[in-house]
């Protein structure tokens, strides 16, 4: 079951930019204001996971994917991209509601998605438990 | 009223379940109409009812089978000579459509003052409905509601989606059913789908607690309702009643509805006093927790102790005894759970148990959420249970998520429109609503 939002182009060519161009480190995305499609909130080259934190607001939902960047034991170096349904237990019902049955619609245009993370408060989306959740089976 | 601001599609939400009709407009944050799914009915008219042509009372309705139906807030609860009543759900599925049309009905037309030909039309369903249900169900709407468009979404995913998961376990309590739905991506994994009659069996403990015969109360707690007693005296704590029953009434009652009253008293000492203990059964924590004093509607009053924990239990934990005597014993929340998870793929399970939803007016027993969280916690490293503290949220979750759905402008494109019904048939509605 979806909601039937749409997903505006520029999401594509911005996540392609990161995918391909390497050119951020993260994209935030959001719901336009009359919930009718899926637009890019923001995005950067930021490389403190504490900045992508920072840009997660605390009562309200987003989405995002997050270019990590780690390190295997022997020393490969791997990058995997992560894609985030940030939806804390504080928002509004509305909210929740839009953006959990209107993910799919996103996550399906985004080619290329190793991990998915779904977030409810800060914890979940810590940079241990992500790192631990993607480094799996890499 | 808080209104969610959604956009203008003026949709309406029916949820059906066994204890209740839920019915209100998309967009609204509670249903308008919420009306007991149990309607009385009479199987010949009364002579004196027949006599007096009463079309003008909103509450009663003919239709075929049944020569009279009594639905609604003035419904089953009033007593009526000679008057039978019955639920048109079994297993929190409908098996008798023509009744539930009647409810939805006087749901939206009588108590919301709605048109149904105006508006488009949600209506939720459990995950394990029947292809054959909800392609009645669209019947229904289309050809006797004539409505303009349709949509049939599923509890479970409504509820996974109001709390902003995608993933989840959705563990809903009801009246009569008691289920564990994995939902990935917003879809059901049926092969992890449970459900269980727990909900009747502690209904079946609380009534056993309270007409058992013992040594304080000698010859167990009558639950006559408050329509058949004339009169009552304030006794002491644990004294025998003094009361009158309407001996003019008595004789008129029929068996039906007396078993439908005796549930309705057994439930409402259920959800005032009844609980459960939040570590798991404890003979010394039960007798150490604050006894609480119900009067029944015949004025008998006690303070109950521990034996108001053990109802609560059956939810948790069955007794091996128990459980030998009675091979078709529900299973309890744990077990299904379990049965559950190991129906999944290993992947998803730590998925699934940090994503717990609880939800349904069942799960509001008296500290069901801590004793799930402390029975979750024995078995799994990461365990998160979402439950919404606002009881209209637990109990009313499903209209809720599809209220906020069927308010979306972008929803539209998703209704079936009575167009695509014309052309398509039955066939639209397992194509359009997975």
């Amino acid at each position: 079951m979806s909601s039937g939002v749409g997903v505006n182009d520029d999401c594509l060519t911005q996540f392609s930019t990161l995918k391909l161009g390497k050119r951020y480190k993260y994209i935030i995305f959001a719901l336009n204001q009359n919930n009718t499609e899926i637009v890019v909130e923001k995005t950067s080259d930021s490389q403190n996971y504490d900045d992508f934190l920072a840009d997660l607001p605390e009562s309200e939902c987003r989405w995002a994917v997050y270019d990590l960047e780690f390190e295997k034991e022997d020393g490969g170096k791997r990058n995997k991209i992560v894609f985030y349904s940030w939806s804390p237990d504080t928002a509004k019902v509305k909210a929740k509601m839009v953006f959990a049955s209107s993910k799919d619609a996103l996550r399906r245009s985004l080619v290329g998605i190793s991990t998915e993370i779904q977030g409810t408060d800060f914890s979940e989306v810590a940079h241990e438990v992500v790192l631990d959740k993607a480094s799996r089976g890499a | 009223m808080v209104n969610y601001g959604g956009d203008e599609v003026s949709a309406l939400v029916i949820d059906i379940g066994t204890s209740s009709v839920r019915a209100g407009y998309a967009g609204d944050d509670a249903p308008k109409a919420v009306i007991p799914t149990t309607f009385g009915f009479h199987r010949a008219p009364p002579d004196a009812d027949s006599a007096m042509p009463d079309a003008a009372d909103p509450t009663r309705s003919g239709t075929g089978k049944f020569t009279k139906m009594y639905m609604g807030q003035y419904g089953p609860s009033v007593w009526r000579e000679g008057m039978e009543v019955t639920n048109p759900l079994t297993d929190g599925l409908v098996h008798d459509f023509e009744p539930v049309a009647a409810l939805m009905r006087h749901a939206v037309v009588d108590v919301m003052r709605c048109n149904p030909t105006e508006h488009p039309i949600l209506v939720t369903e459990p995950a394990w409905n029947t292809p054959a249900n909800r392609e009645r169900m669209a019947e229904i709407m289309f050809e006797e509601f004539q409505v303009p468009a349709f949509y049939i979404a599923n509890t479970g995913v409504l509820n996974a989606f109001a709390a902003g998961k995608g993933s989840a376990l959705v563990i809903d309590v009801g009246q009569t059913i008691a289920s564990v739905t994995p939902i990935v991506d917003g879809f059901v994994l049926r092969k992890g789908l449970v459900y269980s009659s727990l909900p009747q069996l502690v209904h079946a403990h609380a009534r056993h607690t309270l007409v058992t015969p013992t040594v304080q109360r000698r010859g167990g707690i009558d639950l006559y309702p408050h329509q058949l007693i004339t009169n009552k005296m304030p006794v002491e704590v644990g004294a025998p009643p003094r009361y009158t029953l309407r001996e003019d009434r008595v004789k008129g009652t029929t068996e039906s509805w007396r078993m439908w009253y005796e549930a309705r008293e057994v439930d409402e000492w259920s959800q005032s006093v009844a609980g459960v203990l939040e570590q798991g059964w404890n003979d010394q924590a039960a007798a150490s927790r604050p006894p609480r004093q119900y009067e029944f509607p015949t004025g008998y009053n006690a303070w109950f102790t521990s034996e108001r924990y053990s109802v609560g239990e059956q939810f948790f934990w069955h007794s091996p005894q128990l459980m030998a005597s009675n091979a078709g014993l529900p299973k309890t929340i744990p077990a299904l759970i379990s049965e559950s998870l190991r129906a999944c793929d290993p992947e998803l399970r730590q998925v699934l148990v940090g994503n717990v939803v609880l939800t349904g007016g069942g799960s509001l027993f008296a500290g069901f959420g801590d004793r799930l969280s402390s029975e979750l916690a024995r078995s799994f490293p990461h365990v998160k249970i979402h439950s919404p503290g606002n009881p209209v949220e637990r109990r009313y979750g499903g209209w809720l998520g599809g209220s906020v759905l069927a308010s979306l402008g972008t929803f539209h494109q998703l209704w079936i429109s009575k167009e695509e019904w014309t052309e398509h048939g039955k066939a639209i509605v397992g194509q359009r609503c997975k």
